[in-house]
Parts: structure tokens; sequence; C-alpha cells
């Protein structure tokens, strides 16, 4: 993987006030691959998300995307974040169309209908959001910003609310679809074997205020999926990362 | 949200009458039974009042007899009318002529109030500027009672349509803004965000998300400023009108006609409810994805 990377993130810092939520983070996801971010629960890893979507500035450090400065939310870096980011009143196809629509697209109907085929909607595409289960709504909103093919995704904890079989399904979806689009990624969980499953890559965070503080590569069997979590090698990298998380 | 609404204003009797009610459970009686029930309770009032009137418990001077009462708003819609005397307000036959003029003036001022009412509303609910300098004035405005405004009403219009039409205005405008301003405030930022990050210019985001996310809670403010409007057509038509239901209920109380009062006060009921249902027959299409 060459060229300049998805995203990189120099040395970003961020305070609410007194509160010191990011220091001195540096990281950076290379074009087509997936990183996963795992931290505990309130370390500030949703921050470090709306930092790099460009929702929020740094207060020190820059965040660059493809070599380029980052200077607000962009098409091309979407987030996705647990719970409904549907359009509550329109259809599930209206809500696909949005993005291809609002950059003035005109094939924004093959889009959304190619997407709804993919993430298994077929039938469910003139819903409206609340007629969905939890993982279709969040598998919508996942398509949601597909629509507009970004180069890079963001998600942060996008399969926190669900339960856990289903979760796995959503896992393996994702994994099949990330493949398949070469869409770089960076995942923030705080689920270790999410981040093993999906992530090419791992960093590990501190406690507030986050920074990096482990990077693993993770080098498992293909295909990702249901059939490696037995496998020893994953079993054997979990339990090194989860001691990781417990003696931080 | 709607449907909640719609079934809280009608107070269940099983509710209130039964001890052992159905409150924990809110069962809800099937359609046929209610609407029964609906027509069955007014129908025993008015039997009721027919008894007292012709025993002669109940004085004529205190409630006309519903004979009466139907008879004079037969003569209110159907007899024909009489050659205008000048000076006074006519009610044989008059009906459509007062309906006109009510619902011309509730029209206009609630006309106004739209035109005034959605913007201001949404420029609190999503300018921290327009917030911090209007918002004090508006909610100290928002205490002064509606009939309060009516000395200076008629200072600035003076007798007539002009002031009538200010007064509904001043009635409808209230709920209007605050249900706007409160519901444009609510929208969840994650939604706003993902429109950015989709692509949606900045400009266009309060059309494209606000408004549509909002228009539940705004509905509901345009509905209480309908009926609140129609309330102030009363006091609109103290300012001096000749026509209009208002002022042919002031004419009846000068000659103690209290049939035709209560005609009037009826004909406000069938109106106001009508209106209710035509503004959301109109806006139901918009808002049906957030009925629970």
């Amino acid at each position: 993987m060459s060229g300049a990377p998805a995203i990189a993130a120099i040395g970003v810092a961020k305070s609410y006030g007194e509160l010191s939520v990011l220091d001195d983070i540096h990281l950076s996801v290379a074009p087509g691959e997936v990183v996963a971010v795992l931290g505990p629960s309130g370390c500030g890893k949703s921050t470090l998300l709306r930092v790099l979507a460009g929702l929020e500035p740094p207060d020190r450090g820059r965040v660059e995307e493809g070599g380029q400065p980052v200077r607000g939310p962009s098409p091309e870096r979407p987030m996705v974040v647990q719970g409904a980011t549907l359009f509550p009143w329109l259809s599930l196809r209206a809500n696909l169309e949005w993005g291809p629509r609002a950059l003035g697209k005109r094939d924004a109907p093959t889009i959304a209908e190619e997407l709804l085929e993919a993430t298994g909607l077929s039938g469910s595409g003139d819903l409206l959001p609340r007629q969905l289960s939890g993982g279709m709504r969040q598998r919508a909103a996942i398509a949601q910003v597909l629509a507009n093919s970004p180069p890079l995704l963001l998600l942060d904890e996008p399969f926190g609310a669900l339960d856990a079989q289903t979760r796995l399904r959503m896992q393996e979806w994702l994994i099949g679809l990330l493949g398949e689009r070469r869409t770089a990624t960076l995942l923030v969980t705080h689920d270790v074997e999410e981040a093993l499953l999906i992530g090419h890559r791992l960093l590990r965070l501190s406690h507030r205020p986050a920074t990096v503080v482990e990077e693993v590569p993770l080098e498992l069997p293909e295909p990702r999926g249901r059939t490696i979590l037995a496998d020893s090698r994953f079993v054997e990298l979990k339990a090194r990362v989860l001691a990781g998380v417990l003696d931080a | 949200m709607l449907r909640e609404a719609e079934d809280d204003a009608g107070v269940d009797l099983g509710d209130v009458l039964g001890p052992s009610s159905d409150i924990a459970t809110r069962r809800r009686l099937s359609g046929w039974r209610r609407m029964a029930v609906g027509l069955a309770f007014p129908v025993l009032l008015v039997g009721l009042w027919s008894v007292l009137s012709a025993t002669g418990a109940l004085s004529e001077r205190l409630l006309p007899a519903p004979a009466d009462v139907l008879e004079s708003g037969r003569d209110f819609l159907i007899a024909p009318e009489r050659a205008a005397v000048p000076g006074v307000v006519p009610f044989r036959g008059a009906a459509a002529e007062h309906i006109r003029a009510s619902v011309g003036r509730w029209a206009a001022g609630y006309s106004i109030a739209l035109c005034v009412g959605l913007p201001l509303g949404l420029g609190l609910g999503l300018s921290r500027w327009v917030s911090a300098a209007v918002d004090p004035l508006f909610q100290a405005l928002r205490s002064v009672p509606i009939t309060a405004w009516l000395p200076i009403s008629l200072v600035w219009f003076g007798l007539g349509d002009g002031a009538a039409r200010f007064m509904i205005f001043v009635g409808a405008v209230a709920p209007i803004v605050v249900a706007t301003a409160d519901s444009a405030a609510r929208v969840p930022h994650q939604l706003v965000d993902t429109a950015r990050m989709l692509g949606t210019p900045p400009r266009e985001l309060a059309r494209r998300v606000y408004v549509p996310f909002a228009l539940p809670g705004i509905v509901t403010g345009l509905r209480l400023g309908l009926t609140l409007g129609w309330t102030t057509v009363i006091v609109a038509e103290l300012t001096g009108a000749s026509r209009g239901l208002g002022a042919m209920m002031f004419s009846a109380r000068e000659v103690s006609r209290l049939d035709q009062i209560i005609v009037g006060m009826a004909a406000f009921a069938v109106i106001g409810l009508t209106g209710d249902l035509l503004l959301r027959a109109v806006t139901r299409p918009f808002v049906r994805w957030a009925d629970a």
C-alpha cells in the first residue's frame, strides 16, 4: 500500500475546557486498509472520529486526507455512529439516494438499488427507518454513506447496540462489503473480538486523555468470519490484546 | 404523536367512571363502540335538558328549550333574509354572511401569523443570535393576555377589520412560534452531521433537515394557533364589527336572545372543529412518519 494515506492524524490533541480528551494522537490509514481502534469506554474514541471526520477541529496537530488538510465534514470520509442516522421521514430508498442526489449525481436511483441489493434489503426499499429492525437500520446507515463511494469510512461502534448473533452477522457482512469495495476504514470499538475480526491492523488507545499506546498487526487467516473465531492464532492474539487492555 | 394527542383530547368515559378502570391496561374501546358512546352521551344530556325545560324546572331566561334553539338555528341557516335595516345586525337567514365575515377575518389573521410565526420560530430555534436577541422580548409579550391587546389594537387600527385581524394574529402567532422554535431546536445533531457528511450544502440544511424533522411539532403549533386564532375571533369582533358570528352574538345579547347566542356558540364549535380537521387532513401526509 503506497501513496498518501487515506487519512492521517499528526499530533492531534483536543480538550473540552479543562478536560483533555485526546493527547498527541498519531495514526494513519492506508488506502483500502481497515484499522481497528480499540479503547476503553469514555476514552475519547468518538471525539477522535469526529475530529477525523472534520466535524470538530483539533486544538493542536492536524488531520490530513490524501496529503491535504481536512477542513470540515465531507462525503469523502463519512462517519457512521451507533444508533439511527437515517432520516426518519424518508423511505429507505430515499435515504440511500440522499448522498448521490446531494452531489448532483444522476444515477442516484441505480446506486440506491445496488446498495439495497448489497445490504440484503432489496424488499425493504419503501419502508420507513422505524419499520426496520436494529440490524437492518445499522446496515442501511452504512449503505447510506457508501452511496457516495467514499475512499474512507469512519465507523463509531456501529454494531454496539445489537445482540451478539446479529452483531456477528453484521460483522461478516461488513468484512465482505469492505473487501469488495476496497474502502479504507477506521473502526472504533471497545470490543476486542470485533477489532480482531474486522481490522487489518489494531491501534490500542489509553484511558483519557487518549493516545495510541500499542499497534498490533492482525495477520489472521482469510476469509475473516465466524470460522476464525476458534482458530488458535485468533484465540492467542485475542488473549494477548485483552491482557493489554485489562492491565492498562 | 398526533394520534396520541387526539386520543388524549377525548376523555375516555371508562377511565373516569370505573374504579376498576382500564387506565392500567389502556384498553381502547373499539371504533363503533367509541362512536356510539360519544353520540349517546350528548344525546342523553340534550334529553335531560328537554325534560327540565318542559317541566319548567329550567327557566327560559337561563336556558331556552332545545327545540327553540334548533328552530333559531334553522332560521339562522335557511330562512329567507329580510331587507337589511341600517344599524341592526341581521339574524334570520344571515348565517352565510356572518360565517363568511368571521372565517375571512380568521383566515387573514392566521395567514399573517403563519408568515411571521414560522420564520420567527425557525430563527429562534436555529440561531443562537436570534434567540438571544428576540427570545426575552417574545416571552415577555407572550405573557400579555390576548384581550389586553385590544385597546392598543383599536388605537392603531381603529374600529374594523384591521383591528380584528391584528387580534387574531396575536392569538394565533404565539403557539406557532413556540412549537416551531422548540421542535427545530430538538433536531438531533447526528442527523445534521449525517446530512453534511452526505454532501448537503449548509444553506440547505434548514429546508432539507430541520423543517422536515420538526414538522410534526410544528403542525401541533399550527393546530393550536388555528384554534386559538378562532377563539380570538369573538374578541376581535368586539372591535365594532357589524357582521360576523361574534357581532351577531353581542347583538343577540342586547335583546336577551339566548337561543341566538347558543346558535352562535354552536357555529363556533362546528367551524373550529372543521378547521382543525381540515388542517390535520392537509398536513397528515407530511407527518405520518412520526405516528407511534
